[in-house]
C-alpha cells in the first residue's frame, strides 16, 4: 500500500509549504543535505488532482538548496517511492547519484561550484521522472561577490565581466537606479515547469514508458511556476517579487520542463545576466541586454536583474500620482500563451506571477 | 469625480480574488487617473471578422483595432501607432462588443495604464490609456484578454518610438537608415477560429493548450506569397541603409536566417549603445547564421547589403515543445532582400 502527500495550494498558500530553505545543515566547510523521494497527489489550479514524484526536504516540498561556493556537500538521497530513481546537477561534476532502489537511500559528496543557479534532477528515464516533478534549484552563494570595488554581486569575482560590474556598481549610485545597491537577500527563484496528467496516470498505472517516446507525446495541461499557477502563484509569497523603488531583485529563472517559454515582464525590463553554455556551465554575460521578453528553453537557468526603477513609461508630469496608490502591480507571464491555460482553458490560471512596486523610494532606516 | 469613485469595480479598488483573476475579471470604464494634456492621440476600435484569403483558397479570419477616428485601413496587421519620444500619448480603446483591453507591449506606464484584466480592468466601452513614451524603439501593443485566443486572432499592431526628431535614427545618436520595414511574423490555426471570444474563461475545456498551426506569414501576407509580396520583400538601392524591425508574433520558436550580414541594434525597444546603459551594445549575426527569437521578442536589424542582388531570408517556426518544424515541415516562410 502506497501512502502518499497530497498538496492542496489553493487554501494553503502563505503557509510554508514549498520552497522553502532549511535543507542543508552547515558545520564550518562541510554540509549536508537529506532529500526524500515521494510520491504524491497535487492539486492542480481548476480542483484537478494528479499524481506527482517530488523532492522533499525536512520543512516541505520542492526544497530550494543552498550552499556556498566550495562547499563540501554529502548528500543523501531517500526514495520513498515503489521506483527507482536517482539525483543529478548538470553541469556539477560528483554531483550524480545512480540507481536509487525503492526504500533505499544512497549519498554522493561533492564540492559547490562557482556562485550561481543550478538545477537538480532525477536524470532516471529522462525526461520522465524530472517532468513527473522530480526537479529543484540549487543556489550558490559566491565565495568573493564583490566587484574590485567593492560591491557585491550574484557571481564569483573570476566570473564577473565588466559590464555585470558596471552595472551593479550602477545601482544605487546614479540617476537611473536611485536607492540601493542589489543585496543577496533581494532574490526570487521561478522554477518552470510543464504537466501532463496523461503521463502521470500512465508512470501512476505502472506502464513502462519508453522515454524516447515522450517529447513528441507531450501535450501539457497545466504550466507552473514553483509548483504553481494562475491565482496561486501570483499570490504565493516566495514567488511574487516584492520591494520599492531603488530595491533592486535578482531572479533565478529555470525551466525544468519540455516546453520553451517565452516570459514577459510588465512594468520593468529586465537585464539578462547570465544562461548556460553548450555544456551546462554557467555563462555571465558581458552584453548586459535589457528585455522585456526572454527566452527559457529546457534546462535554461537565467539569472534576470528587475531593477525595481520607475517604470520609465509614467509621465513624469503626473508622478508620484495623485489619484492611482502604490502598490502598483504588474504580471510576469509567458508569452507563447497556450502556456497561460488551466486544464485546456482557464486563462490566465497558467505560468504566470504578480510583483509589485511598494513605493517611490526604500522606507527610511529600512 | 471622487477620487475613490474613478477606481470602482476595479482592481485598484477591489479585492483580488480567484474569480477576479480570471473567470469573473474586472470590467470597467473609468476616466483616465492623473490625466495629462496628450501631445498624441490614437483612437482604437475593435473590429471582428476580417477574412484573410491564403494561397489555398480558404480564409483565415482574424480580429483586429483599426482606425476610430480616421479612414479605416481595413488592413491587418492592426495600424501602426507612431510617436515621438518624449510625448504624452492617448491611446483609446473602443470595445464595441464585449470587453477588450490594449496593452503597449514593452511601454511601461502605470498598472490602470497597463491593460490587464486582473490587476487594473478590461474594457466593455472606451477607456484612455495614457503614458509617455520614454525610450525610442520597436513595441507592439496587442487586446490582454484572453490573450491566449485574442492575440493568436490577430488583436495586435507595431508600436514605435521614434527620437524626437522623427524617424530615420533609430535613437538620438543612434544608428541612421534609409529604407525601414516591419516584419510581423506569425502562424495561424484554422480551429482555433471557431472559437467564441471568451472560450475558456470559466472553466471548460477548449483546447487552448493545443496550437497546431497551418498558415504562416509575415506581415500579412502568407507563406509561400511571402516571397513576392511586397508586405514582406524588402527593397532598397544600393549603399541605403535597411533597418529591419522584427516582431515575432507566432507562437512558435521563430528561427530566421538571413542571406546577408546584420547587426542588431535594437532589442525589446531599447536602443543598444545608447548613453545610459553602457553595459549593453550592438552585436553581429553574419550572413547564414540562424537565431532564435520566442514570442514577443523584437530585434531591430541594421542591413547595409555590400552590392546590388538578393538576398533571401528564411524564417522557419518551430514547434515550441519538439522543437520541429510546424506542420510537418512545412511551417516556413521565405522573402527576401532585394537591392537595385
Amino acid at each position: 500500500m502506497k501512502r502518499r502527500h497530497f498538496l492542496q495550494y489553493g487554501a494553503a498558500w502563505g503557509a510554508a509549504l514549498a520552497l522553502t530553505g532549511g535543507a542543508v545543515a552547515q558545520t564550518g566547510n562541510a554540509a549536508r543535505v537529506a532529500l526524500t523521494i515521494e510520491p504524491a497527489d497535487v492539486e492542480m489550479i481548476d480542483g484537478v488532482s494528479v499524481f506527482m514524484l517530488l523532492f522533499f526536504g525536512p520543512n516541505g516540498a520542492r526544497p530550494v538548496l543552498r550552499a556556498t561556493e566550495g562547499d563540501v556537500i554529502t548528500l543523501t538521497v531517500r526514495n520513498n517511492d515503489a521506483r527507482t530513481h536517482g539525483f543529478a546537477i548538470p553541469g556539477v561534476a560528483g554531483a550524480t547519484i545512480g540507481a536509487i532502489q525503492p526504500g533505499r537511500e544512497r549519498s554522493a559528496t561533492f564540492t559547490a561550484p562557482r556562485g550561481g543557479t543550478y538545477l537538480y534532477i532525477d536524470p532516471t528515464l529522462a525526461p520522465v521522472n524530472r517532468l513527473l516533478g522530480l526537479h529543484g534549484a540549487f543556489v550558490v552563494a559566491p565565495r568573493h561577490p564583490a566587484t574590485p570595488v567593492g560591491v557585491v554581486t550574484p557571481f564569483s569575482r573570476d566570473a564577473q565581466t565588466t559590464n555585470v560590474r558596471t552595472l551593479f556598481e550602477a545601482l544605487g549610485a546614479s540617476e537611473r537606479f536611485p536607492g540601493h545597491r542589489w543585496t543577496p537577500d533581494r532574490e526570487r527563484v521561478w522554477m518552470f515547469s510543464q504537466t501532463d496528467p496523461a503521463l502521470n496516470v500512465r508512470v501512476d498505472a505502472g506502464a513502462t514508458i519508453d522515454p524516447r517516446t515522450v517529447v513528441a507525446n507531450f501535450a501539457p495541461r497545466y504550466f507552473t511556476l514553483n509548483g504553481r499557477s494562475g491565482f496561486d502563484s501570483s499570490h504565493d509569497p516566495a514567488t511574487r517579487a516584492s520591494g520599492y523603488i531603488g530595491e533592486p531583485l535578482l531572479l533565478r529563472v529555470l525551466n525544468a520542463g519540455l516546453a520553451t517559454h517565452s516570459p514577459h515582464i510588465h512594468g520593468n525590463h529586465v537585464m539578462e545576466l547570465s544562461g548556460v553554455g553548450p555544456d551546462g556551465a554557467q555563462v555571465v554575460r558581458d552584453n548586459t541586454l535589457e528585455r522585456d521578453s526572454w527566452t527559457m528553453a529546457p534546462f535554461d537557468r537565467k539569472d534576470m536583474l528587475l531593477p525595481f526603477e520607475r517604470p520609465p513609461d509614467i509621465p513624469p508630469a503626473a508622478y508620484p500620482m495623485r489619484q492611482e496608490q502604490f502598490p502598483l502591480r504588474y504580471p510576469m507571464h509567458c508569452h507563447i500563451e497556450m502556456s497561460q491555460t488551466a486544464g485546456g482553458g482557464n486563462y490566465p490560471q497558467g505560468l504566470i506571477t504578480d510583483w509589485e512596486i511598494l513605493g517611490p523610494s526604500p522606507p527610511a532606516g529600512g | 469625480m471622487a477620487d475613490d469613485d474613478i477606481f470602482a469595480g476595479t482592481a485598484q479598488a477591489e479585492e483580488l480574488t480567484f474569480a477576479t483573476f480570471g473567470c469573473d475579471v474586472f470590467q470597467a470604464n473609468p476616466p483616465t487617473p492623473d490625466r495629462l494634456e496628450p501631445d498624441i492621440r490614437f483612437e482604437l476600435g475593435v473590429r471582428h471578422g476580417l477574412k484573410l484569403p491564403t494561397p489555398d483558397f480558404r480564409e483565415i479570419e482574424v480580429w483586429r483595432f483599426d482606425w476610430e477616428d480616421r479612414p479605416r485601413t481595413n488592413a491587418w496587421p492592426s495600424p501602426t501607432l507612431r510617436m515621438r519620444q518624449g510625448q504624452v500619448v492617448h491611446s483609446t480603446i473602443h470595445s464595441r462588443s464585449n470587453t477588450h483591453t490594449i496593452h503597449h507591449h514593452g511601454i511601461e506606464p502605470t498598472p490602470v495604464n497597463d491593460g490587464v484584466g486582473h490587476t487594473s480592468f478590461e474594457v466593455s466601452g472606451r477607456y484612455t490609456y495614457q503614458f509617455q513614451a520614454n525610450e525610442p524603439g520597436t513595441y507592439f501593443y496587442h487586446c490582454h484578454k484572453n490573450t491566449v485566443l485574442h492575440f493568436e486572432m490577430g488583436m495586435y499592431g507595431f508600436l514605435i518610438v521614434d527620437p524626437p526628431e522623427g524617424p530615420g535614427a533609430l535613437f538620438s545618436g543612434g544608428p541612421r537608415y534609409d529604407v525601414e520595414k516591419l516584419w510581423a511574423v506569425d502562424d495561424f490555426d484554422p480551429r482555433w477560429r471557431e472559437l467564441d471570444d471568451q472560450a475558456g474563461l470559466c472553466g471548460e475545456d477548449a483546447g487552448l493548450n493545443l496550437f497546431n498551426p497551418k498558415y504562416f506569414g509575415v506581415s500579412g501576407a502568407f507563406a509561400p506569397n511571402t516571397n513576392t509580396d511586397p508586405r514582406a520583400v524588402v527593397r532598397a538601392r544600393g549603399g541605403e541603409r535597411i533597418l529591419i524591425r522584427l516582431l515575432n508574433g507566432s507562437y512558435s520558436v521563430l528561427r530566421t536566417t538571413l542571406g546577408v550580414d546584420a547587426m542588431v541594434v535594437g532589442v525589446d525597444g531599447r536602443g543598444l549603445g545608447r548613453t545610459g546603459a553602457p553595459w549593453s551594445r550592438p552585436f553581429a549575426i553574419p550572413a547564414g547564421q540562424p537565431f532564435e527569437l520566442t514570442t514577443a521578442q523584437r530585434y531591430d536589424l541594421l542591413i547595409t547589403p555590400p552590392h546590388a542582388g538578393e538576398y533571401p531570408v528564411r524564417f522557419e517556426f518551430l514547434n515550441w515543445i519538439t522543437r520541429a518544424v510546424q506542420d510537418r515541415g512545412r511551417g516556413v516562410a521565405l522573402t527576401r532582400i532585394i537591392v537595385t
